[in-house]
């Protein structure tokens, strides 16, 4: 039956742009985890720099955190977004124009990013390095991107809107009001800008879009994602649907206060980090609360994640959501802060939430996404399980590694002898580190290995499906009485 | 301890009392939306609601019921 409505869906609904963002996001998530396991090297083995500015950690860093996270992150949700919303409103997207100039405008930006920051043009602020020209482009893009998800509810048939839809809304209006505010910038040239703001003014903006990109862009987006794919995974609604909406409001009034905590023992007012550390520790009921609505979905069906590889992502990634929901509110804890801050714990936390959470629920939507979209089987349902397991060795390296390496830095920081001198020095703390940057390097390379085989195998899946027809079958006329 | 509850009202800029409003009424809203969501009344109006991904295609495949 589900086959068939799929078919249904196919010819009802605009598929196209939700396709080609879902390889897209596919092909980033190879460039940039690649990215990424290159600049891990380069910390452990620092001959990799081979002396050359283009390819030095500072420039390849963002191009790293851009790829993963607006590249590969952006396509995944503009892929999802897509899908669930005409999915769960019943109407096609509200303009097939709009979406594509979102899918072309969004690469755009991506390219941009590729070319400039090896080039070394940058605002040198935190997950917005982007110069001023490229900032109006994502502000244009996104907002086509809202404009259409928007005016798709608006024209649907439901008369409730999925609460899916309530997350990804959530973000697009969040991330327009940040991108906006922390970009004002003075341009002095083509690609050279001055913040608006200054000094501790500029730290806080800074963080307090910092914060919000993971708050509403990582989270509140790709919870979006999970309302909707777990369930359809499960083949079960979602747990409580009444925590789905306490979950919902309690994100969106609460996230937004939290960036002050990472400004701890700065120049910003002592009582804002304090509050920044209050709410994130409020924030934890929230996050559980919703990582347990979503694992109890499988309540009474766990025997499912024995064969499903799909919902074992699915699932592995909300256990990483709710560990790493509970490690952000410990560090954000002035006592905890004073050994975790500028160490590599920080590193760690935010890749258990990054490699484990977001990585983990978008391969899971993904893989769900591909049958559907392609009207057939994986190419091969061995390699997504070995996918599964390099991914999740992949992660649990990387983030025992940093762990380790962090706390191992935040000690040696403070450690003093009898006559109150620090007992090591930076070098010593640098030398000390290097095990553990192999180590990192390892784990990023196995996660690496399993984005490989993600790419061959939906590339494979596409192939199959070109050879089977289905697509072409799926696109030809099916009415319901036929089915 | 008490210090800790003193507040210099007077000292109050602009932007203090907007934040001190924004943050009270959010509390509130929060409170409403609390009750409103776990009152029994609501139970099953709302937990109807999340059959919404799977009546989709029940309703393509011609079953008017939804799925209900």
């Amino acid at each position: 039956m589900e086959a068939t409505a799929d078919r249904l869906a196919e010819q009802k609904y605009s598929f196209d742009v939700v396709r080609w963002f879902t390889i897209m996001a596919v092909v980033y998530l190879v460039v940039g985890a690649a990215v990424g396991v290159y600049i891990a090297s380069e910390l452990a083995w620092p001959f990799l720099n081979f002396d050359s500015p283009y390819l030095s950690f500072g420039r390849l860093r963002p191009v790293h955190t851009n790829a993963v996270i607006f590249a590969f992150g952006g396509c995944t949700l503009m892929a999802t977004a897509f899908y669930t919303v005409q999915r769960t409103c019943g109407v096609r997207l509200w303009s097939e124009k709009l979406a594509w100039f979102t899918f072309w405008g969004w690469n755009a930006v991506i390219a941009l990013a590729v070319i400039t920051l090896p080039l070394g043009f940058t605002q040198a602020k935190e997950y917005a390095e982007l110069e001023w020209p490229i900032d109006i482009l994502i502000a244009v893009v996104w907002l086509a991107f809202t404009a259409n998800f928007v005016m798709t509810i608006a024209i649907r048939k439901t008369s409730h809107i999925y609460v899916s839809n309530w997350f990804f809304l959530g973000m697009m209006v969040m991330i327009v009001y940040l991108h906006v505010v922390n970009s004002l910038a003075v341009p002095v040239g083509m690609f050279k800008s001055y913040s608006l703001f200054s000094g501790v003014q500029d730290a806080m903006i800074q963080w307090w879009w910092g914060h919000n990109a993971v708050g509403f862009y990582l989270t509140a987006g790709f919870l979006g994602i999970m309302y909707y794919f777990v369930p359809k995974q499960a083949n079960r609604p979602i747990y409580s649907y009444r925590l789905s909406v306490i979950h919902f409001w309690a994100l969106m009034f609460g996230y937004v206060w939290l960036g002050a905590h990472h400004l701890q023992y700065t120049a910003l007012p002592d009582w804002t980090g304090s509050l920044g550390a209050a709410v994130s520790l409020a924030m934890i009921i929230p996050s559980w609360g919703g990582a347990v609505n979503g694992m109890m979905t499988l309540s009474g069906a766990w025997d499912k994640l024995r064969t499903d590889y799909v919902l074992r992502f699915l699932i592995i990634a909300l256990a990483f959501y709710a560990m790493s929901t509970f490690e952000g509110p410990v560090m954000s804890l002035k006592t905890v802060n004073a050994l975790s801050h500028y160490t590599d714990w920080t590193i760690g936390h935010v890749h258990s939430g990054a490699l484990g959470w977001v990585a983990g629920i978008s391969i899971g939507a993904i893989y769900h996404l591909m049958t559907r979209l392609w009207h057939t089987e994986m190419w091969s349902e061995s390699l997504v399980n070995v996918h599964f397991w390099t991914a999740t060795i992949g992660t649990v390296i990387y983030v025992v590694a940093m762990w380790v390496s962090g706390i191992m830095q935040g000690l040696m920081w403070r450690a003093y002898d009898e006559y109150g001198t620090l007992a090591y020095t930076f070098v010593e703390s640098v030398a000390a580190m290097h095990p553990y940057y192999a180590m990192r390097a390892v784990g990023g390379g196995i996660f690496l290995l399993g984005a490989v085989i993600m790419l061959f195998n939906i590339l494979m899946t596409v192939r199959k499906s070109a050879t089977q027809g289905s697509l072409r079958d799926a696109r030809a006329t099916l009415t319901p009485a036929a089915a | 301890m008490s210090d800790y509850f003193t507040t210099d009202w007077g000292a109050m800029t602009v932007s203090d009392w907007a934040g001190l409003i924004l943050t009270v009424v959010i509390f509130v809203l929060m409170v409403v939306a609390y009750f409103q969501v776990f009152r029994p009344k609501n139970r099953d109006k709302l937990e109807a609601r999340k059959h919404i991904p799977f009546d989709e295609d029940i309703e393509d495949l011609g079953d008017n019921d939804g799925g209900k």
